[in-house]
Order: structure tokens, then C-alpha cells, then sequence
């Protein structure tokens, strides 16, 4: 209602606008081959007047009768026209060759684009994913070839796998390196299960960055194997002074229910499966019943602007209310930003100024729960009995487990660096670096008590607290010497990084059904139900010294080499520190003379690097210090004292808690990279192919004991020998048309494949995914062996359903018996093949967007029907899929052991967003005075996937990890995915 | 300029050092040593403490008992005890490297190990600088790492001998073995306590150790051939166990099921058992729920403790006890066998064989009432419909005047015909088939009590766990006679033990006329059986290549178990350190 006031005001207002002698200028701003420039700056010269062209390089300007207007757009030439009167302009801007077209951020710095030598794939804020997005993962999904976003659930604000360029890891963390305005962000723990990136507002960000080759990403060392993610945010632009308020509003309901028999269908199947059916009398689709049209709701409003060599500002103010397709299910964030920019002493000295302060809170259902019971629950049952959630036999109705059952943590996030920098002598640049990341989250779980069904009458509450405390202190100085043909850039740097943890888990027992939820009532530990405290803290210390040299002659040939030096508190003496070493070269072969001057190609280039990146996430803290602690539980104690009968009267034992690990390392990911970037036909094609070959040594593993008589079953130590080997290709290519002067399209996309492999293991195998409920205790379904990938699934083929009635496996090792050792490799979860497309056409006003994205070669193992869709629990009045009746002879008994019978193709295409846009010029409206920009969108998200695969969505992931090794691809009782329709209004001003 | 230059370095050069650091991490949730234990007793307790979780069930003692004919565990009706396939492996040998149930064993006897290692490491200084207390508990100590060892030796045909924590483990095998772990009992016998009882290691119990190291001797010597069971070996024997017989510290219990038993720690009968006194949440019960049917809740004050429809025993083993008393039911005729606890009026049994069995057909007589704490399972081979507690709706027992309902116990789990409508019926047959597989099939083991200490049948046991008991001594002994050619001898030594069980004078086993190897072995499964001596009592008397239900394996070489593959991973950058067993 009050976004509706709102409007209505402006709208208002926009009527009762006074016009003063001025003129309007309406105008258009293309490129050399009428290529519209949307974005492009119009300024009144020698004012602050200005707009920026829409979509379709239109722009509106009221400006006095005799001014004069510049045109900039980044990468051309900047025009002056004078108005002389007219009120019509086309303006068509020439490309600057050496104002060169993009500006990437690598890091501690930017370099332009044709100066880069790595493989660096960048996205700008208008290419972004839209719809509701919750962080930044989700704005690149599909975007940028070899970076492989995968969502583990449909829940908001999910987490996410990143992978780039393939998995170098045994154990768990692919996630890369996260770097927002120059500060690192450390990946520990925040204490919320959902994405500890949620925290950024996404519509802040002008810019993604993605470090994927060694020689780009070396800078940033030990932590860089995984690749190197830099989000940039909006700045102020001088002369360009705005606001701009969007709202949005979307509605999410449940992509892909799945195929659960109806009520009719179900009475028929349990019978002819040979079951005793339970019937309710009712007709209830539980998948229905129980989620909902989630509703949500954005509000951001953003104001910036600054003067020219004095300072610049950009501000914002963002609320952001997700619901789910499941009840108690929301993820509701209120950010702000404040970015600013002052210079001073001739612009000599510069400080720039990053806050972002955000409140997120997140409340989440026990979905996996939830999950079994839209599925499973006999769908004769009626929802309701008598007005009240139907009472079910040793289960919770789903309503009543909503009702009784929170889950909820609140996060408070701060993120502010100021950076100033000083010009000391002419090219030599000092800047330092310091910074806070302060995160503190409370999660509460609770469970008011329930006293008609056993193990719920007492209530309870788990209180989570966990404060993480990150600060950075870096120096740099840089020096520019620019000389002729010569170019030469050298950085040098030091810097300090401490991230602090703790953590407090309260668990109390035992309540009061008196109407007050646990978390606000009191409470007292009894010795039946004890109040436990566990706690958690560590300090992990990181110091580095860092320096790069980059040549560049003539901008033709290029050179660039880094060198970083990383140590870190979480190794022992013995190998304190790493060296990481890259080196990189560039031809920019378009600007070789020999190169025709009408050439197709606008630009060509040619990269090459190698270097090398370390790894130490997943690695506990203090592993390289021994630990003893004193216990009196488990197995630790022996009552000595013949009266011994209490606990109290038992000894300590001395336990060896931990072994000391001294010589841990590194890993170290070693990658070389030769690439090609080109442009042809007035860059109406661009593209980038690269190949690349990254593999893995000094891999790490909490493994076990050498000598069968250690203290501790376990050790951390750096395999010998064992190499992760990840080679690929990839490509990316963009083309850019017209059809007529009003008719622009745009079309592209890329592909990436990889090839994964664990050579040189001295394991026969190393499992891991462990397959969860009755009787599969110690069942896995991911092993890893050599030549094999990582992700790939282990486990029996299932030939059918034998004469017997039972699962048939193949005799891999012909014994005639069905044992462990028949498992063989069947699939792996890592796709060979990502890819995506994009169309886009603008007509006029209007410009719509398709966004395409999908994989290919990798498998899924859907746990969930392992679990629930099985012969004998149709046989007992639970509902299942079709695929349980599958096999007409099938034993009741019969197993739902690991095997391929659960593996399915994982193959899918999606079309991940489509946007219809639509500009109404302000003139028209009678907001010209106004209003800059008034654009309305339609967008749809997760509109179709295109596969065979049977469960909620083939991007998943949810397996439970067997000593701290990753698992992929595996879907136990996932929350489904959405699909969104989402209504939004922007306007600028 | 310079100035300026000169404000800006010494600015660069106070924050480098101000942040400059030497990266030495900060313990902050910890401490390096805990500092609340004593030295002794810190050390001496994690050994003693670890030892029944190597004998939990999932771990060494299930690992003996289903790898012996005396018990299995089929994939309970498709949902139950599947666990990548670990009992059905063990049950049939067909077990690979990879065996959960296998590497759990060595995994945890290893640990073990390194914890008496760790106290020896500990207690020898202090015994040298003449602390009494340290040289007594060094000495148990030292022996405890000899039991462990030899349990090693027995399953994997290793020891792993360490003195020093800084040194690689020396594997030993076959006389090798024998000889360390001789010397070390030997080392300790004559000076090692005589009166701690059977929770501690005694002298008595190193004398039993050394009985079965020899009795033992010929397979460990050679494990893979026929044993040649020595006349010096078997007269070791019996000297050992003389002295135990004759040390007149130890009597025969005459109610047999009293040895399993919440108070058993003062039965005059254990040498050796885990002291539990339902203290601690590990101090377990799962040799006694384990066997026990899903749907049985025998303790009425505790409706959380529940079986699991775990192994039962064996067809084959069952036709042990048929073939020694013929048309005699063995319940009636061995005192072993069976102790009923549970009698139902027989109102409720005319009740029962009057209808059809189903809950369906009950009636106000279908169950009688007995006080909660009154209630006790029958013990021994569970066979037929069992009795006990129902629960309603709501999770609580079904209640009567003066107590809880007990009922024919309602069959509430698997996928089986019976389910919700017929009840918990242990019938004989048991086997790998689908029919074989249900949750009620074979007949159960109820040895140990379900503790009434313990809140949920698995944890807070008060029952200890035995590991050696004077029948055993003399079931040594006449073993050892009897290989020697005494076979009076030995008769007099197993009769003594089977008129022992006198506390119900009419299921007292008679005296044997005669005795020879193959009576002998089915009287040690008879007073010895689920205690985790099968297996290898299978190999000393040269069955264990014999075929069993769902066992056809005959090589040898499976009567040691294979090193487990992640052990010989993890070891595989020391050529030969541990080399797999042979046939693996």
C-alpha cells in the first residue's frame, strides 16, 4: 500500500511540473555501426546537469537554449555537440583505441583490459541474473565460462558450490576466494547454515570479477586455489548525480512437485503391491497442502553522484524480504552502503571509504522433515481432523511440526575498509589497506513441548552464538613508469590478516508448555536434563608479502610475473610459510603492424601463464600442536575404586586428543593456462577460448594412522604423490546485431569442459557420501580412486529384479557373491560440460532477455527415492512414486541398498531467467523534470528444466561428507526449487 | 619532498611492524594437558576403559560371533542390519578388506593398544624410582597389552610390538608372536596382583592368558595347516589352569544366567570382566539387546529400551543342542539353555492357544498384569511368541490395576505378513532368503540381562562384561587332558562344570559318560556360547571350513581375517611394514 502512495505521488507531481525556459533534448547515442550505448553519460557542460542513455541508448536532457552537451561512454571518444536549439540529436561516438573498453579488477589493482595476461572472466552489473537474487553466486550462475554455481536446494538464500575450473580438493571447500573492494573475506563459519554471502546486497555490486588461472589469482596465494572471486561495488561517478529506487515483487511456488500417487491411485497401488491400506477416507495432496506461494518483496534505493577530482559518493539503503515455497521459511536482510571517494593535495592524496552494514535473518523449517512428509504421508489422510492437524501415529503432522518447531538466526554483518593512498613522487603510489569484517550471529532452535508423542514432551532449545571477527592491515606501494614504448608496473606488499572465532552452543532441555516459546522462557538444568554449554574458539593468523612486475612494450607484448610469500598460524614450524610464483605473458596481435588495417579482427590476443596457488581451507585449527585433554566420558574412564558408583568417584583419564602435525603444508595447485581473446567485425564478435591444466600435490587428508599403535586413529598429513589433475577448455563468445536502427539483438554464451582425475593414490579407495537411515550404517556412495574423478559415485550396478524377487547386482569380482568388492565407478557427479546462452533484443522501449543454462555427463543419486519410494513402504500405507511399483515380482523385503538402481542421468537444461523490459520515457509520462529513467520488468525465473532426472531439481546436493571429503551430488530430502515470476519498477531521478 | 618521503617511510615502517608477526598459534578452547587426572590413575583408566568398546558389537564381538556358526544377521526385511553388507560377509567369509564390521575391530583393538602403550610409557619411570603403586598397575598394564595383542594374533595372525611411542610398530607373526607375548605375561605373573578382582587384570587372569596362549599355540604357530597341538603346550595348559582350579578363589555359579546378571561383578565365577556400574553413558548393554526382537520392550519403567532384531542363532547351531538330548527339549534339559522368568497365567495361555493369534482376535484375557519393576524377560534361546509390554498410541505403556499389560509382544517392525497384525514369533529357521530374512526369524539369544540401570537398553549397564570365567578354566583343562590322552581326566572336568548349574536341579545338565574332541567342542558351545569364543574354538577343532546355513566357504585362509584396506593404505609408504594376509 505504501509503494502505492508513493507512485501516486510522483506521479502527482510529475503533473503539476513547472517548466522553466529551457529546452528538452531527446537524443540517441550509438556507436560507429549504430550499435546503440546504453548507459552513456550526457552532461550539460559546465554544469552538473546530466542523464545517462537507457536500453536503448535514448536519453532526455532539459538544458538551457544555448549549451553545449558531452557525450562519454567508456572506450570512446568523448563529444562535444551544442545544442544550437535543436531538440533531436543523434550523436555517434568513435571508439578510442587507446581509451581502451573495460577496466578489469585484479588484484591490488586494475588493469585494462588489453593489459591482462591472465584468464580473467569479468561480468558488469547489467549482465547480471535477475529476479530474486540473494547473493552474488547467484548473479553469475551461468554467466562466466569454467565457473560452475551449482545451488544446493531451492530454499532461500541456499548455499552454494562454486567451482572453478574443476575440483582440486579431497576435503571439504570449493569455495574461492572472496574479494569485496579490496578486502579478503575469510570463509570460516559465520554461524548460519545458509550462504554466509547473503549479507551483500546484490544490487550494490557494479562488478564481478573472476581470477580462474594461476598467474591472475597467484596474488593472492595460499588461498587462491580455488580461484578468486572480486566483487566490486557501485562508486559515485562524477557529473552523473542520481537516485534511483526499484521495487520489486515475486512469487515463488514449487517448480517440479513431484510425481507422488494421488489418493485414488494410491488405494489401488498399495493393494496391488500386496500392502494393508491404511484408509483416512480423505483425498490430500500433501505437496500441496504444505507449500505455499511464497510472496517477496524488495525495496533498495541508492543515491550518488560527486564532483570531478574532488570526491565522489554512492549510498544505498536496501530491504529484501524472501519467503519459500515451505512455511516458516524467510530470509529478510536490511542492508545499507555508503562508498566514498575524496582526494585532496592535487589529487595527490586519495582515500576511499567502503561501509556495509546488514541485519539478515533467516528462518528456516525442518525441511528435511518436511520434505518426507509431502512425500510419503498417506495422501487418504485428511489435512485436518475436526479442525485441528489429524493426529498421525508416532509422526508429527507437518502443520503441528511447524507450529512447535523454529529454527532461526539472526546475523549482524559489518564490512568497512578505508584505503587512503598517497602519490609520494611522480608514479610511486603508497596506499594501505585496513579493514573489519565483523560478523555476529544468534541462531536459535527450539521446540515447544508436544506431549502427545514420545520425545517431545520436554521441549527444547538450542542457542547458537558465534562471533566472527576478521581485520586486514595491507601495505602497497606501486610504482608506474611509463616511458615510450615501455610500460612497467611494479607492486609490492605486505599484509596482515587475523580472522577470530567463537562460538557458544547452549543446549537446554526441559521446558514449560505454557504458552512461551522456549527462547524467551526460563529455564533451569535439572540432573535428568542438563543444560550443556560447548564452546569453540580459535584465532587464525595469516601474514603475507606479496610483489608483481608487469611489462608491457609498445601494449604489444606483455609480461607479467608475481611472487607471494604466505604464512599462516594453522601450520606448524616446519613449513610456516609458502611461495607462490607465477608468471604470465601476452601478443596483442592486432596491433602488430602486419595485421592488416582493415582486418576482420579488432583485436586478437594471445595469453600464456603458469603459476602456482595454495590451499589450507578445511584444515582444523591448531593441528599442529598435540592436545591432551582429561575425560570422564566414553571409553576414557574405568571405575579403579572398588565403591566407586558415581561419577564422581571415577578417575580422569589422560587421552591423546590430538597428535601434533609440524611438517603439514600447503597444498599446492599448479596451473598453466594458454588463451585467446579476439574481436571481429567492429567487435560486433567477441570471444575467449582457454585450455588449462591445473593439478593438485601436497594433497591434503585427515588420514589414517601409519602405524596401526598411534594414540589417534587419525592424523592430518600431505599424501605422497597423489595428484588432482583438472584439464579443460574453455570458450565464450558474443555477438552483437541489428536488424534495423530500433531492432538490436544480442546473442552469446560459452562452454566449458572438464576432465578431472585422482592419479598416483595410494588408496584403493577413498569413500565417502554416506548413505543415511536403517541398515545402511557404513554404506557409501562417492569413491574416490585413481584415474577416476573426484565426485565420482562408487557403488554396485543393479542389473534388476531376479526371479527371487531381489536386487540382482553384477559380479564385478565373479565369486559368485555380492560383496563390497563389486563396487566399480559409475558415474560421476561433475558435469564434463557446462554451458549457457543468453539472447537479448531490444525494440524501442522494449528489450527482452533469455538466460540459458545447463550441464551435461554427470549423474545424481537420488537418496530420496532410495529412502522413501521403496515396495515395502507402499506395502505400509506410505505414499510413493510410481517408481516403487516398478518391478511387479519385487519381495516386499527386498533391499534399497546402494547401487545404480538410484543413479540417474544428471543432465539438464534450464532456462534460468527470462526478463521482459519495458522503458517509458519520462517525457511521455510528464515526469521529464522529474525523472530520468522509469523502467518496469517482468521477470521469470527457473521458467523450465529440461531433464530426466525424477527428484525436485537436478541442481542439488546434499550428501553427508565421510571424514571431512566432499561429496557431490547426491539428493537426500532436498527443498524443492521455485519458480519465481517477479514484477519490477526502477526509477531514477 | 624529502620531507615528505621520509614521513611517509617511517609511517610504512611502524605499521610493518606493528603488524609484523611470528604466526605461532594461540590455544584458546583448550589446554595442551587437561591437568585434572592423576598420573596413575590417568593412565590406567582409558586402557581398562577402552576395552568394552573393543568388545562392543559392532566391533570385536560381532566380528567373532558372526563369523562363527553360532549366530547371523541377515538383512533384517530389507530395512535392517544391511550395512554394506558387513554380517552377511562375515557370516558366509566371503569378507573383503574393506569390511566395516572388520576394520571397526582392528581399528579399535589398535587404539587399545596404544592406550596401554601410552600408560606404560607414563607409569615406567615412576616404577623405576620404586613407586609401588606405578610398578602395580605397569604390570597390569603390560599384560593388558599382551590380551589385546594375543586378540590380535587370533583374528589377523599379528601382534604389533611397540615400546616406545617414537618407534614404527615391529609386526610379528606366528612363534614370533607367541614368544613376545609369552615373555610379556611372563614377565608380570609372578608379581602382579592377586586381589583386585575380576574388573582388573590379576594374577589369575594372566594364568588364564597364558592357558589359552598355549592351548591356542598350534593354530597360531601355523595358521593356515592342521594344528599340532603339543603334549608341552597342553602341560602348560594344565598347569595354568591348576593354578587358577586349585588357587581356591574362584567357585562355579549354580544359576548359570546369575553370571550375566546386574551384580554379577561379585559372582565367584569371572577372572576377568569389564567392570560396568551403569555410571557412564558408554558402559553398554549390547550383548543384550542386540539378538532381541524390535518390538520388545523389556524393561516396563524404561519405554525407550528396546531390541533390535539383531543376529540370532543358527539352524545349525540350534541342532547342537537337539542332537545332545535327542527327544528331550533342551530348555528342560540344560539349565544353559533357557531360564524362564516371564510365566503366563494360564488364563492367558488357554486365551492364546484358543484363538487365532492375532491382536485382532484379543480379548480382556489376552494379558495379565505384573508391577513394572517386577517384569523380566525370559533368558537364555528365545524361541516362539514372546510376551511383554505394549505401548498405545501415545508412546506409553498400556496400563492396568496395579501394574502394565503384558501381552503376546505385537509385531510393529519390518515389512513381514505379521506386521501390526501378528505377533513378535521366533521360529527356527533363519537363512539369507527373503522368508529367511524377516524380522521375527531365528531363535534368540538373551544371555545378559537388560540392566535396570540402563534407561535404554544400550547404555548405563551395570552388567559387566565377561571375558573369562573358571569354565572356561576347566573346559582349558579338559581340552588339554584330552589332547594329551586323558580323556578321565577330562570327563571329570567337564562334568564338574555342567552339574555345577544347580540352582534349578531339574534342567541341571546330567554328568557325560564319555568324552571325546567332538563332545568337547559342543560343550564349550554349550556353556561358552555368544561369549565370543566360537570362532575360534571352530579353528582349534578344524571346523571352521565346514559348511553352515548360507556358508559355503572352505579356505583356509580365511580363518584369519584380512588387514583392513585403509590400515594397508595408510602403511603402503613403508615397503613391508604390513603386508595383507595371504588368500586376500
Amino acid at each position: 500500500m505504501k509503494k502505492i502512495n508513493l507512485l501516486m505521488t510522483i506521479f502527482l507531481l510529475g503533473i503539476a511540473s513547472i517548466s522553466w525556459a529551457q529546452t528538452t533534448v531527446t537524443g540517441k547515442v550509438t556507436d560507429e555501426q549504430n550499435v546503440p550505448l546504453p548507459g552513456a553519460t550526457v552532461l550539460e557542460k559546465g554544469t552538473t546537469n546530466g542523464t545517462t542513455t537507457d536500453f536503448s541508448g535514448d536519453f532526455t536532457i532539459n538544458v538551457a537554449d544555448n549549451a553545449t552537451l558531452e557525450i562519454s561512454y567508456l572506450g570512446y571518444t568523448t563529444q562535444e555537440i551544442a545544442v544550437q536549439g535543436r531538440t533531436s540529436l543523434s550523436v555517434q561516438l568513435a571508439e578510442d583505441a587507446t581509451q581502451l573498453e573495460d577496466v578489469v579488477v585484479v588484484g591490488y589493482g586494475t588493469q585494462k583490459k588489453s593489459d591482462v595476461t591472465g584468464a580473467i572472466a569479468s561480468l558488469k552489473s547489467e549482465s547480471f541474473n535477475q529476479g530474486v537474487v540473494t547473493n552474488p553466486g547467484q548473479l553469475l550462475q551461468g554467466k562466466l565460462a569454467g565457473v560452475n554455481v551449482t545451488s544446493v536446494s531451492g530454499e532461500p538464500g541456499a548455499s552454494q558450490n562454486i567451482i572453478i575450473r574443476g575440483v582440486g580438493s579431497l576435503r571439504s571447500g570449493t569455495t574461492p576466494l572472496f574479494v569485496v573492494d579490496g578486502f579478503v573475506i575469510d570463509n570460516s563459519s559465520i554461524g548460519v547454515a545458509s550462504n554466509p554471502l547473503n549479507f551483500i546486497n546484490p544490487q550494490d555490486i557494479a562488478s564481478i570479477d573472476v581470477l580462474k588461472d594461476a598467474s591472475s589469482a597467484a596474488i593472492y596465494g595460499a588461498r587462491a586455489a580455488n580461484g578468486v572471486i572480486v566483487i566490486t561495488t557501485k562508486r559515485g561517478q562524477a557529473g552523473k548525480t542520481e537516485m534511483n529506487l526499484s521495487v520489486s515483487t515475486a512469487f515463488s511456488t514449487v517448480a517440479n512437485p513431484m510425481d507422488v500417487f494421488g489418493a485414488a491411485e494410491f488405494r489401488d497401488q498399495v493393494v496391488s503391491v500386496g500392502g494393508l491400506l491404511f484408509d483416512g477416507g480423505g483425498n490430500t495432496d500433501w505437496q500441496d497442502e504444505l507449500t505455499q506461494t511464497g510472496i517477496s518483496n524488495n525495496v533498495n534505493f541508492s543515491m550518488s553522484g560527486g564532483a570531478t577530482d574532488k570526491f565522489s559518493y554512492f549510498v544505498s539503503a536496501g530491504l529484501d524480504d524472501q519467503e519459500g515455497t515451505f512455511d516458516n521459511s524467510t530470509l529478510k536482510r536490511y542492508s545499507g552502503r555508503v562508498n566514498l571517494t575524496q582526494k585532496a593535495l592535487k589529487g595527490r592524496f586519495n582515500v576511499d571509504f567502503n561501509l556495509t552494514a546488514s541485519r539478515t535473518l533467516n528462518e528456516r523449517p525442518d525441511a528435511g522433515a518436511t520434505v518426507v512428509d509431502i512425500l510419503q504421508l498417506n495422501p487418504t489422510i485428511p489435512l485436518y481432523t475436526n479442525g485441528d492437524p489429524t493426529f498421525l501415529d508416532e509422526r508429527l503432522n507437518p502443520l503441528t511440526r511447524n507450529r512447535i518447531y523454529t529454527d532461526e538466526a539472526v546475523s549482524n554483518r559489518i564490512l568497512a575498509n578505508i584505503l587512503p593512498s598517497v602519490e609520494i613522487v611522480k608514479g610511486l603510489t603508497y596506499r594501505l589497506n585496513l579493514g573489519v569484517d565483523y560478523v555476529s550471529t544468534n541462531r536459535d532452535q527450539q521446540q515447544i513441548p508436544y506431549s502427545l508423542l514420545e520425545g517431545l514432551e520436554n521441549g527444547f532449545l538450542n542457542t547458537i552464538s558465534t562471533i566472527n571477527s576478521n581485520t586486514l592491515i595491507e601495505n602497497t606501494l606501486t610504482y608506474n613508469y611509463n616511458q615510450g614504448d615501455h610500460n612497467v608496473t611494479v607492486l609490492a606488499g605486505h599484509s596482515y590478516q587475523e580472522t577470530m572465532f567463537e562460538q557458544k552452543v547452549l543446549e537446554l532441555d526441559g521446558f514449560a508448555n505454557n504458552g512461551i516459546e522456549p527462547r524467551y522462557q526460563d529455564q533451569i538444568s535439572t540432573e535428568v536434563l542438563p543444560t550443556t554449554l560447548n564452546s569453540i574458539a580459535f584465532k587464525n593468523e595469516q601474514q603475507s608479502f606479496f610483489g608483481r612486475v608487469n611489462y608491457g612494450y609498445k601494449d604489444k607484448y606483455l609480461l607479467t610475473a608475481t611472487m607471494r610469500a604466505d604464512g599462516s598460524s594453522k601450520f606448524g614450524e616446519n613449513n610456516k610459510y609458502g611461495y607462490f610464483p607465477s608468471v604470465a605473458l601476452g601478443w596483442n596481435i592486432s596491433r602488430e603492424d602486419f595485421m592488416p588495417e582493415n582486418s576482420v579482427f579488432n583485436n586478437l590476443k594471445l595469453r600464456a601463464s603458469w603459476g602456482q596457488t595454495g590451499n589450507q581451507d578445511g584444515i582444523d585449527p591448531k593441528v599442529s600442536l598435540a592436545s591432551f585433554l582429561d575425560s570422564k566420558v566414553d571409553n576414557d574412564t574405568y571405575p579403579l575404586d572398588p565403591g566407586a558408583n558415581t561419577l564422581d568417584d571415577y578417575p580422569f583419564g589422560t587421552i591423546a586428543a590430538r597428535t601434533a602435525f609440524p611438517d603439514l603444508k600447503w597444498e599446492v595447485s599448479t596451473q598453466a593456462n594458454v588463451g585467446v581473446d579476439f574481436g571481429m567485425f567492429g567487435n560486433r564478435i567477441t570471444g575467449t577460448l582457454d585450455y588449462f591444466n591445473k593439478v593438485v600435490t601436497d594433497v591434503v587428508l585427515f588420514a589414517n594412522r601409519i602405524d596401526p599403535i598411534q594414540p589417534t586413529e587419525k592424523f592430518w598429513t600431505n599424501i605422497p604423490d597423489m595428484e588432482i589433475k583438472n584439464a579443460g577448455v574453455e570458450f565464450a563468445l558474443d555477438y552483437r546485431g541489428t536488424f534495423s536502427e530500433d531492432f538490436t539483438y544480442n546473442i552469446g554464451g560459452n562452454i566449458s569442459y572438464t576432465d578431472n582425475k585422482v592419479v598416483d593414490s595410494q588408496f584403493e579407495v577413498i569413500t565417502t557420501g554416506a548413505a543415511q537411515g536403517a541398515g545402511q550404517t557404513g554404506a557409501t556412495i562417492n569413491g574416490y580412486i585413481n584415474n577416476e574423478p573426484i565426485g565420482a559415485f562408487y557403488m554396485k550396478e543393479f542389473l534388476g529384479i531376479g526371479a527371487d524377487g531381489l536386487n540382482q547386482f553384477r559380479d564385478v569380482v565373479p565369486d559368485g557373491e555380492s560383496l563390497d568388492n563389486d563396487r566399480i565407478v559409475v558415474g560421476s557427479a561433475l558435469p564434463d560440460i557446462i554451458y549457457a546462452f543468453y539472447l537479448k533484443f531490444n525494440y524501442k522501449d522494449f528489450d527482452l532477455g533469455f538466460n540459458f543454462n545447463g550441464v551435461s555427463g554427470n549423474k545424481i543419486y537420488n537418496h530420496t527415492a532410495m529412502s522413501l519410494f521403496t515396495r515395502g513402504q507402499l506395502s505400509r500405507s506410505l505414499n510413493t512414486t510410481g517408481f516403487a511399483a516398478e518391478f511387479p515380482n519385487e519381495e516386499l523385503s527386498n533391499s534399497n541398498e546402494v547401487s545404480t538402481r538410484y543413479l540417474e542421468d544428471g543432465s539438464y537444461l534450464r532456462l534460468n531467467n527470462a526478463t521482459l523490459g519495458y522503458n517509458l520515457d519520462p517525457q511521455i509520462a510528464g515526469l521529464g523534470d522529474w525523472v530520468s529513467n522509469i523502467r518496469f520488468t517482468v521477470t521469470g525465473q527457473n521458467l523450465f528444466v529440461i531433464t530426466d532426472y525424477s527428484g525436485f531439481d537436478p541442481e542439488v546436493n546434499t550428501g553427508s561428507e565421510t571424514d571431512g571429503i566432499q561429496t557431490f551430488g547426491i539428493d537426500r530430502f532436498t527443498y524443492p526449487s521455485p519458480r519465481t515470476l517477479l514484477l519490477g519498477l526502477n526509477v531514477s531521478f | 619532498m624529502k620531507n615528505k618521503i621520509l614521513i611517509v617511510a617511517l609511517t610504512i615502517g611502524s605499521l610493518l611492524s606493528w603488524n609484523c608477526t611470528d604466526l605461532q598459534e594461540e590455544r584458546l578452547d583448550e589446554s595442551e594437558f587437561g591437568g585434572q587426572a592423576e598420573i596413575i590413575s590417568g593412565a590406567i583408566a582409558p586402557a581398562y576403559g577402552y576395552v568394552s568398546w573393543v568388545w562392543r558389537h559392532t566391533n570385536y564381538y560381532g566380528l567373532q560371533l558372526i563369523a562363527a556358526d553360532e549366530a547371523m544377521l541377515p538383512f533384517r526385511g530389507g530395512t535392517d542390519w544391511f550395512d554394506g553388507g558387513k554380517f552377511l560377509a562375515s557370516h558366509g567369509h566371503t569378507f573383503t578388506p574393506t569390511n566395516d564390521l572388520i576394520g571397526d575391530g582392528w581399528n579399535e583393538l589398535t587404539t587399545n593398544i596404544s592406550r596401554t602403550l601410552a600408560a606404560i610409557e607414563v607409569l615406567t619411570p615412576l616404577s623405576e624410582a620404586g613407586d609401588a603403586e606405578a610398578t602395580s598397575a605397569l604390570h597390569e598394564m603390560r599384560a593388558l597389552r599382551a590380551y589385546l595383542n594375543m586378540l590380535m594374533l587370533d583374528s589377523w595372525g599379528l601382534v604389533l610390538r611397540k615400546e616406545s611411542s617414537d618407534q614404527l610398530s615391529e609386526v610379528l607373526r606366528t612363534q614370533d608372536a607367541i614368544d613376545y607375548i609369552e615373555s610379556e605375561l611372563l614377565a608380570v605373573v609372578g608379581d602382579i596382583n592377586t586381589s583386585k578382582g575380576p574388573g582388573r587384570i590379576t594374577q589369575a587372569a594372566v594364568w588364564g592368558f597364558l592357558a589359552r596362549l598355549y592351548l591356542n599355540a598350534a593354530v597360531y604357530r601355523d595358521p593356515y595347516g592342521t594344528p599340532n597341538f603339543t603334549p608341552e603346550d597342553m602341560n602348560l595348559v594344565i598347569q595354568y589352569t591348576d593354578n587358577i582350579i586349585n588357587s581356591g578363589g574362584f567357585a562355579l555359579s549354580p544359576e548359570y544366567f546369575d553370571l550375566f546378571n546386574d551384580d554379577n561383578n561379585s559372582n565367584a565365577e569371572l577372572i576377568f570382566a569389564l567392570d560396568q556400574r551403569g555410571v557412564l553413558n558408554r558402559e553398554h548393554s549390547r550383548w543384550a539387546y542386540w539378538s532381541i526382537a524390535g518390538s520388545m520392550f523389556p524393561r516396563p519403567e524404561h519405554p525407550s529400551a528396546d531390541g533390535t532384531d539383531g543376529p540370532a542363532i543358527t539352524t545349525d547351531f540350534y541342532q547342537t543342542w537337539v542332537d545332545a538330548y535327542g527327544a528331550v527339549d533342551p530348555a528342560e534339559a540344560d539349565a544353559r539353555f533357557y531360564q524362564m522368568n516371564n510365566v503366563i497365567p494360564d488364563a492367558q495361555i488357554l486365551d492364546f492357544e484358543g484363538r487365532v493369534q492375532e491382536v485382532a482376535t484379543e480379548t480382556d484375557d489376552s494379558y495379565f498384569c505384573v508391577d513394572p519393576l517386577e517384569f523380566e524377560m525370559d533368558r537364555g534361546i528365545l524361541r516362539g511368541v514372546q510376551w511383554g509390554p505394549r505401548k498405545g498410541d501415545d508412546g506409553a505403556f498400556l496400563t492396568c490395576a496395579g501394574g502394565v499389560r503384558i501381552y503376546p509382544v505385537q509385531q510393529t517392525k519390518g515389512n513381514g505378513p505379521d506386521r501390526d497384525v501378528g505377533y513378535v514369533n521366533h521360529i527356527l529357521q533363519i537363512d539369507f532368503s527373503n522368508q529367511g530374512s524377516l524380522h521375527n526369524t531365528g531363535y534368540r539369544v538373551s544371555k545378559y540381562q537388560f540392566s535396570r540401570t540402563s534407561p535404554n537398553g544400550n547404555n548405563f549397564s551395570s552388567v559387566d562384561l565377561v571375558l573369562m570365567r573358571l569354565a572356561e578354566i576347566y573346559l582349558m583343562r579338559a581340552e588339554a587332558k584330552l589332547r594329551n590322552g586323558d580323556a578321565g581326566g577330562a570327563l571329570t572336568d567337564v562334568n564338574t562344570v555342567r552339574t555345577s548349574r544347580t540352582a534349578r536341579p531339574a534342567q541341571t545338565p546330567e554328568a557325560l559318560p564319555s568324552v571325546d574332541l567332538e563332545i568337547l567342542f559342543r560343550e564349550r558351545g554349550f556353556e561358552l556360547y555368544w561369549e565370543g569364543f566360537r570362532r575360534g574354538d571352530q579353528i582349534r577343532f578344524g571346523k571352521y571350513e565346514d559348511p553352515w546355513t548360507d556358508k559355503t566357504d572352505s579356505d583356509p585362509n580365511h580363518r584369519l581375517f584380512p588387514i583392513p584396506q585403509s590400515a594397508v593404505d595408510a602403511a603402503s609408504g613403508i615397503d613391508g611394514f604390513l603386508d595383507q594376509n595371504q588368500g586376500y
